[in-house]
């Protein structure tokens, strides 16, 4: 187990809400097995193992209708409450905003909590990737990998001499 | 003149998906009920069609974040019925292994997060929480042990990779699955607890009336508990091998609704899930759990649905004991996997998801390329009955504050644990209430 932890929420298969997946395939392909990526596709309360105690970039991807496709928020998870928009997305009824209340309870909460929310606009199973989004998934890719550069030193080669 | 009233809800929580249910009534009875579900439905279908027929378990189990083995488990044995293909009885025995996984992990995130607020009035779990932390934190524990078997067989606990048409890429040895059993003893206890526990939650008095029986549907076959297979078989005598599901089956569609619902065929509404694997099965179960179940004075045959969270919590107790008997008899396979080539042909299957009978059919030609894909899923076969439900015991309520009743549909509804993203997102939910002209 790593320090760091790259989760995504979403499911690749069901347009924008692919975003975070896509994001976390994109980042184990640099950081190979030095920092540990972890794919949720609904079940919340894997979040109270998967980031206690750790520091984690959570990407996901939300509908808010007031702002535009590919617009990211970037929320310090515990410090800032949760959106709505982030309160009821791919949960099986039990969400982001409550696995973070349940982790307080439990004392089960990560040390720090980077949320990369990417507003998607087509959510349809089988679609693909908005372009604005998937333009915005790059994006956050960079500023995930130049933030773990800073506090990791970045990815390792992990290919055997 | 008309007195009307509506009570509003445009949130249900604690049900997975993305939809509404819109109620109309006034004191002379029920008018209306529909259940509605908003998603574009059954691209899943359509997109299978081209693939590779070995990729179905890997696509499909990206349906539903909470029960992608049971996805996997109807893909790969609809394709193996297709190509004439039985697995061993090690395989099979490893298979249902990863099932028990499955249940323990779904039931227990339902029991415990989703409907056990709702018997001690609790708006969720969080909040439930706060008072009973031990309860909680004990159906986490309970949880953990059902990712620790997904994840050993499947390769990882979301979404597991290791599961292919013919078996599994790599099995275990028996010395890996060891350590495991410890955990499984420790959880298997604690699910035995979660039994008494949920046997003393307070239950709405609901029984449907002689005309109204439900039809309980689930897979049957004499050798086990069912899991991955089985005749289809009912409680007002239905036996049919799966091969005759679309036969026997339908689906409507509804002007309300984007998903399908599923009826049998001239016979309408019928009940599939925990309860009615329970009622069709009960002397499949092993005999811990039908002890357990006497020790509560808990009939092998329920019919009231807001005590399916305590059938849900003997099927843990059952899913734990199966797994320990498994990894007892445990015989490592001689190859992981039966070797498949394809040819142009067609096979179905079905297989007892959490919530039910998960039918899948496909057709593909003779490079493996899928033409045709089916796939019901348990919620769309249970909506019908979650309508008759709300239909018949609203009046039984009718006495009760409108928050009280507002609730008590909601609760209603999550007796089915229903995965409306399974079946085709969210649940909003409209009561109207009108009084009868004059009054």
């Amino acid at each position: 187990m790593t320090d760091w932890a790259i989760i995504s929420l979403g499911n690749r298969y069901r347009g924008d809400d692919g975003v975070g997946p896509f994001v976390l395939q994109r980042l184990r392909d640099r950081f190979g097995n030095s920092v540990d990526c972890i794919e949720n596709s609904g079940d919340m309360t894997r979040l109270l193992e998967d980031w206690r105690d750790r520091h984690v970039c959570l990407v996901d991807a939300v509908s808010a209708e007031e702002r535009e496709a590919g617009d990211i928020v970037l929320l310090d998870g515990l410090a800032e409450p949760m959106p709505p928009s982030l309160c009821g997305t791919s949960s099986h009824g039990f969400s982001l905003a409550e696995a973070l209340e349940l982790g307080r309870l439990f004392d089960s909460l990560p040390r720090r909590l980077a949320i990369y929310a990417i507003c998607g606009e087509n959510f349809a199973n089988s679609a693909a990737l908005s372009p604005a989004v998937e333009a915005a998934a790059v994006n956050v890719e960079k500023e995930i990998l130049h933030l773990l550069t800073e506090q990791t030193g970045g990815p390792r080669c992990t290919n055997s001499p | 003149m008309t007195k009307s009233k509506t009570i509003k809800v445009d949130y249900l929580a604690r049900v997975e998906g993305e939809g509404a249910l819109y109620i109309r009534y006034d004191d002379g009875g029920v008018h209306d009920v529909k259940l509605k579900i908003f998603e574009p439905p059954r691209f899943f279908e359509g997109f299978m069609r081209g693939r590779d027929y070995l990729e179905a378990p890997d696509i499909t189990a990206r349906i539903c974040g909470i029960c992608p083995v049971a996805y996997q488990m109807s893909s790969l044995h609809a394709m193996e019925d297709a190509l004439g293909l039985t697995p061993t009885p090690e395989l099979h025995a490893l298979r249902r292994l990863i099932y028990c996984g499955e249940w323990i992990e779904s039931h227990t995130l339902h029991i415990y997060m989703l409907h056990a607020p709702d018997f001690l009035g609790y708006p969720s779990a969080v909040a439930m929480a706060k008072d009973h932390p031990q309860i909680v934190q004990d159906g986490l524990q309970i949880k953990k042990a059902g990712n620790a078997i997904v994840n050993l067989l499947g390769g990882r606990e979301v979404h597991p990779i290791n599961v292919r048409v013919g078996g599994f890429y790599r099995v275990p040895t028996a010395t890996e699955l060891e350590p495991l059993r410890e955990q499984l003893l420790k959880a298997r206890d604690m699910a035995a607890a979660t039994v008494r526990w949920a046997a003393s939650l307070p239950f709405p008095d609901f029984e449907r009336s002689v005309e109204n029986q439900y039809e309980f549907v689930a897979l049957s076959n004499e050798r086990e508990y069912p899991m991955s297979c089985g005749r289809i078989a009912s409680t007002r005598g239905l036996d049919i091998p799966v091969q005759e599901y679309d036969t026997h089956f339908r689906e409507e569609h509804v002007e309300y609704s984007n998903a399908l619902h599923s009826v049998l065929i001239e016979r309408g509404a019928y009940f599939v899930g925990p309860m009615a694997r329970y009622n069709l099965n009960y002397d499949r179960l092993s005999p811990l759990v039908r002890q357990t179940a006497e020790d509560i004075g808990f009939p092998p045959f329920c019919v009231n649905p807001f005590k399916s969270i305590v059938v849900r919590s003997l099927e843990v107790l059952y899913a734990f004991d199966e797994a320990l008997r498994i990894i007892d008899n445990y015989r490592q396979p001689d190859t992981p996997y039966l070797v498949t080539e394809p040819r142009p042909s067609t096979g179905c299957a079905a297989t007892e998801a959490p919530r039910g009978i998960l039918y899948h059919r496909y057709s593909m030609d003779e490079e493996g390329k899928i033409t045709d894909a089916k796939i019901v899923a348990p919620t769309s076969q249970n909506q019908k009955t979650i309508e008759d439900d709300l239909r018949l015991m609203l009046p039984k309520f009718l006495h009760l504050p409108e928050d009280k009743l507002q609730a008590q549909c909601e609760q209603a509804i999550r007796n089915y644990d229903p995965c409306i993203s399974c079946s085709t997102h969210f649940l909003q939910l409209h009561m109207e209430r009108r009084a009868r002209e004059g009054q």
